[in-house]
């Protein structure tokens, strides 16, 4: 091989980085704007389902933290607040939706969770999550095994105790930490 | 908790809980290929977290200052260019494209530098490393690291410290289940195995049990935690 | 294989079954054991996979006559790595799910043995349209192979296929099949009937 080769080759090598640099380039573009909205969207579409009422959330920064406040005619009627803690096999990721006082637990989603298949993982379904509806936050709720829950008291989901008291715990740790700051938002 | 605890979780859960191989499914291939000697596995795991380490590193040291939206050099350059620019220039659309190069010239750097100044190291697990370029532990301790340096907010973001232990108990954990691995089939070979099964087949048996097995640590790390928090 | 290889089409078909990139070569195990627990996660897989299997084999095709040994590997994994940034970038707008789902799998499809061997083994060598027939013919294989080790799981795991119920109601899911341990006991006992089925065709066709 003479050194021609070696040029062709390193103008082949120089080409084809332009080339994919410009698809690349291309690529982030066109689909950019759509990542960054579905990001977003997974959190705003659960505000109307969290917030009963609300017609619209919109994201609200306070000491570095995102909130999402939840619209009604463009009046605040709650908050949406991200919330993440350890569970039994990973990160369990959550929205908490409360009212504008934070007095009252408005509704629960779970956004992002690795528990196991078949048992921690049935804290996503709809029956377990709406035992968090309606709970007031004047006391820390406890996790229990007996059928009949009393008014600080959710059902854990059977064989998943651990699941249970992870988002429990985080509920209470959350709404603990940002009453004060969201209530004082307010006004 | 105390930030030193934080780190020997990560270590823990890295190289235990979650097991490269055992439940991330990385590394495979030569946790299947090269397990059928136990020296040749643990020179194989040895390399494997060798490279791992200087992959992470600089990994880490490409995504924090360079990839992630809103990294402080590529702000520096941006701001050369355009003064006043308000723009957050994000390049983590090249992250891909940067670690697999990161690793493929830290293997090469790395044979380089064994071969010429450790000889008998070389000799030991040199034949390994060119085959290391295309283990998947590696780009994916690479990933996990940008999963927790990109996009997230200055608080959470990962140190050089997290990156580093990340990458050794991510090593360390792929030693352990090859080592493991290598002992149960040096055994299987004077078992009378199905024809069919002979060879992968029965290997992949073999790692489900230790999967099985392995899946014992889950938890543990959250007892550590509240043990010392 | 230089000048006088293999048609198109009989490179179509041996990347199905006779040389399966699973079955035969046992080649990306790593996406194969990983995302199979559900058919959905599995086929979205095996369709970003064999997207940049046939771009790379098609890139690598076009160029052959110009790279030179020592940097062909560079030139492979640049080519492997821009096409799985596009396939990620693709998923993560338009299905955004899955991508959180699969999560670091996609982008580790630049390292996947298959695709590096396709290029290596065939594309260099061959016609453009011949090296895109080889990898749709791997890319089934590949699809072939995670559809059957994803159907056993999914079934078995939660009663389900693509998300829809299959089984009765009052079957207990067996958790352990969508588990890490469920994957690799799949894959080792489908590889053992795999090579149990093809030597009782050998010895049939001894007589």
């Amino acid at each position: 091989m003479s050194d021609k080769g070696y040029i062709t080759t390193a103008w082949l090598v120089l080409s084809l980085a332009l080339l994919f640099g410009a698809a690349l380039a291309g690529v982030e573009m066109l689909v950019a704007d759509r990542i960054a909205a579905n990001k977003l969207q997974e959190t705003l579409s659960q505000v109307s389902v969290l917030v009963p009422g609300a017609d619209e959330g919109k994201a609200y920064e306070l000491e570095g933290q995102v909130f999402y406040q939840a619209l009604a005619g463009g009046e605040r009627i709650g908050w949406v607040i991200p919330a993440a803690a350890t569970g039994f096999a990973d990160k369990v990721e959550i929205l908490i939706g409360v009212d504008a006082e934070v007095s009252t637990i408005t509704g629960l989603y779970v956004l992002a969770q690795k528990e196991t298949p078949g048992l921690g993982d049935r804290i996503r379904e709809d029956a377990w999550r709406a035992q968090f509806k309606g709970k007031s936050t004047d006391s820390p709720i406890a996790v229990t095994k007996v059928a009949k829950p009393g008014p600080f008291e959710i059902r854990a989901v059977t064989g998943a105790t651990i699941s249970s008291k992870t988002v429990a715990n985080l509920v209470n740790a959350t709404i603990a930490s940002v009453r004060e700051p969201l209530q004082s938002a307010g006004e | 908790m105390h930030y030193f605890i934080e780190l020997i979780l990560i270590g823990i859960t890295a190289a235990l809980i979650k097991n490269f191989v055992l439940y991330y499914f990385v590394g495979i291939c030569p946790f299947l290929g090269v397990s059928r000697k136990i020296d040749t596995a643990f020179g194989m795991g040895m390399a494997v977290t060798f490279v791992i380490t200087i992959a992470s590193f600089l990994s880490w040291t490409f995504t924090t200052f360079i990839l992630r939206p809103g990294a402080p050099f590529t702000a520096w350059i941006w701001g050369m260019i355009n003064p006043g620019s308000e723009v957050v220039v994000d390049l983590s659309i090249l992250s891909y494209i940067i670690y697999i190069f990161v690793i493929a010239s830290s293997v090469q750097f790395v044979e380089m530098y064994v071969r010429k100044f450790f000889p008998p190291l070389y000799k030991q697990f040199g034949v390994f490393l060119p085959l290391i370029t295309t283990n998947c532990a590696i780009l994916f301790a690479c990933l996990e690291i940008m999963k927790h340096v990109s996009g997230v907010p200055d608080a959470t973001r990962w140190g050089l410290p997290e990156a580093l232990v990340l990458a050794i108990g991510g090593g360390l954990g792929f030693t352990i289940a090859i080592s493991i691995m290598a002992g149960i089939r040096e055994e299987l070979d004077m078992c009378d195995v199905p024809e069919a099964l002979k060879g992968p087949g029965i290997a992949l048996l073999v790692a489900g049990i230790l999967a099985l097995a392995f899946m014992g640590f889950t938890g543990v790390d959250r007892g550590l935690a509240s043990l010392f928090s | 294989m230089a000048t006088d290889g293999p048609t198109p089409l009989e490179r179509f078909i041996s990347g199905i079954l006779p040389e399966n990139p699973v079955y035969r070569q046992l080649l990306g195990m790593c996406p194969t054991l990983a995302v199979t627990n559900g058919m959905q996660a599995a086929m979205t897989m095996a369709g970003a996979t064999t997207f940049v299997l046939v771009m790379a084999n098609l890139i690598t095709s076009l160029i052959r006559n110009l790279l030179k040994p020592h940097l062909r590997i560079l030139v492979f994994t640049l080519t492997i790595a821009t096409f799985v940034t596009i396939a990620d970038r693709f998923l993560a707008a338009y299905l955004y799910q899955m991508s959180k789902q699969l999560g670091p799998y996609i982008p580790l499809i630049i390292v996947n043995c298959i695709i590096i061997s396709r290029c290596e083994i065939c594309a260099s060598k061959q016609g453009p349209f011949t090296a895109i027939a080889d990898a749709l013919g791997m890319g089934l294989g590949f699809t072939v192979a995670l559809a059957s080790i994803a159907t056993i799981r999914e079934v078995l795991g939660s009663g389900t296929w693509f998300g829809l119920r299959v089984l009765p109601e009052m079957w207990p899911d067996w958790v352990l099949m969508v588990l890490p341990p469920g994957a690799f006991l799949t894959l080792g006992l489908l590889l053992g009937t795999v090579n149990w089925l093809s030597s009782i065709k050998a010895r049939k066709a001894k007589g």
